[in-house]
């Protein structure tokens, strides 16, 4: 019922703080669920991964995530600095769901919300939910620490419960990897995002530069 | 829980149920635990209005409904009866949360107590924790939304067990007068609360 009152509240925030000032709430529990599941430390990027596979990182809170290991991320000398991973189903999706069989339809908030985060910070949203996921996501990867390196996760796609689709076209430059493909992606995962080494001289950085 | 996908359960997932105790205490942080009080009965209620009005042609009926699942009573909740009008909720609609919590992030912080405190002592007095304050008020608001052979449904609480195993029994005083309507004795209640998350009482107003 838990995630339902949450639905609930939205709407109620969004009337009594204002859309800014739920969306400042989310960006905050976003940062402090990151901040409450601790520190990580992993020896290379296959234990890492395997850990990932197995359910034990931080990131495994968001349900199936899947290192898609042929997508290896090198930096200008050609070193892995990074992988691609892929949520198989939205977080929010099964609240969507349970909302939509015992309440009837989402409120208003939900989609005022994210048009207000995508208008004043970064065009990724597809749903409210977003706005706690994307930044908690953010936040766990600075808490991990991959052979004494710390990660910076970088968004990439996701896919809405109606189909729709955000895409950053600024991270996938950095990271040199076809809009078209990882639109592909979206057909089987909901959410596509990279993690890289903190610092690392991605290819798109430098050429940049 | 709704079982819609075939006959699988949609569970929900344990980001956003822990993503809200953390809003929840982020309010708390801010605005005490009268504040988080206030939004956790206002977003009960704003659930409770958002929610269909329900008609029923005799008490059997309605009770029938509660059982199944059907009614908005029992939409958040597996519900049985054990009379006529004692309802016994079978897991709290927020265990689910409570086991994920406990899981990756740790201990509830105690705040999540003292809000019940405050509630028991300004509402009634039979809550635990913030999740048997969204649950109690649901289940009143919701009530008022349920018309049985013309008559609004009205509901009182009796006791409630924490997921941790913790009681919380509505006063001595009370107590008579709440089993008497729920047509069982207290040894019986005692019997019921062993396996059950809630006792609660469901009647037709006069």
């Amino acid at each position: 019922m838990l995630d339902i009152a949450l639905v609930s509240l939205i709407q109620d925030m969004s009337e009594k703080a204002g859309v800014e000032g739920t969306i400042q709430y989310w960006l905050r529990v976003g940062e402090n669920l990151a901040k409450r599941m601790g520190k990580e430390a992993y020896m290379g990027w296959p234990s890492f991964n395997v850990a990932l596979r197995e359910g034990r990182t931080a990131f495994s809170i968001e349900g199936n995530v899947v290192a898609l290991t042929d997508l290896a991320i090198t930096d200008v000398d050609g070193d892995v600095v990074g992988y691609i991973y892929a949520l198989e189903k939205c977080v929010f999706e099964p609240t969507i769901l349970r909302v939509r069989y015992s309440v009837g339809q989402l409120p208003k908030a939900d989609k005022q919300i994210a048009d207000e985060y995508n208008m004043t910070y970064r065009d990724i949203a597809v749903c409210n939910f977003c706005i706690i996921h994307v930044k908690f996501r953010e936040e766990v990867a600075k808490n991990i620490t991959i052979a004494g390196q710390p990660l910076e996760a970088l968004h990439l796609a996701d896919r809405g419960f109606t189909g729709d689709t955000k895409i950053d076209e600024e991270n996938l430059n950095k990271i040199g990897i076809n809009k078209e493909y990882v639109r592909s992606l979206l057909r089987n995962y909901a959410c596509v995002f990279a993690l890289v080494m903190k610092g690392a001289r991605l290819k798109g950085e430098v050429s940049e530069e | 829980m709704k079982q819609i996908e075939g006959n699988e359960a949609i569970l929900d997932n344990p980001m956003v149920d822990i993503a809200t105790y953390l809003f929840l205490e982020d309010i708390a942080d801010k605005q005490g635990a009268a504040g988080m009080n206030n939004y956790l009965m206002s977003l009960a209620y704003s659930l409770a209005r958002s929610m269909p009005e329900e008609e029923y042609t005799s008490w059997e009926s309605f009770v029938d409904a509660v059982v199944k699942g059907e009614s908005i009573l029992s939409a958040f909740e597996k519900v049985n009866a054990v009379s006529q009008y004692c309802m016994v909720t079978v897991e709290s609609p927020f265990l689910r949360g409570w086991k994920e919590y406990t899981k990756r992030i740790g201990e509830f912080p105690r705040i999540h107590k003292e809000v019940a405190e405050y509630y028991n002592s300004r509402i009634t007095p039979t809550a635990i924790e913030t999740g048997d304050i969204i649950i109690q008020t649901y289940r009143k608001a919701a009530a008022e939304k349920i018309t049985v052979e013309g008559k609004k449904v009205r509901v009182a609480h009796i006791a409630t067990v924490s997921p941790d195993g913790s009681k919380k029994i509505a006063p001595e005083e009370w107590l008579p007068i709440l089993l008497e309507k729920a047509q069982i004795s207290k040894t019986q209640l005692n019997m019921i609360l062993r396996n059950n998350a809630a006792v609660w009482i469901v009647y037709p107003s006069q």
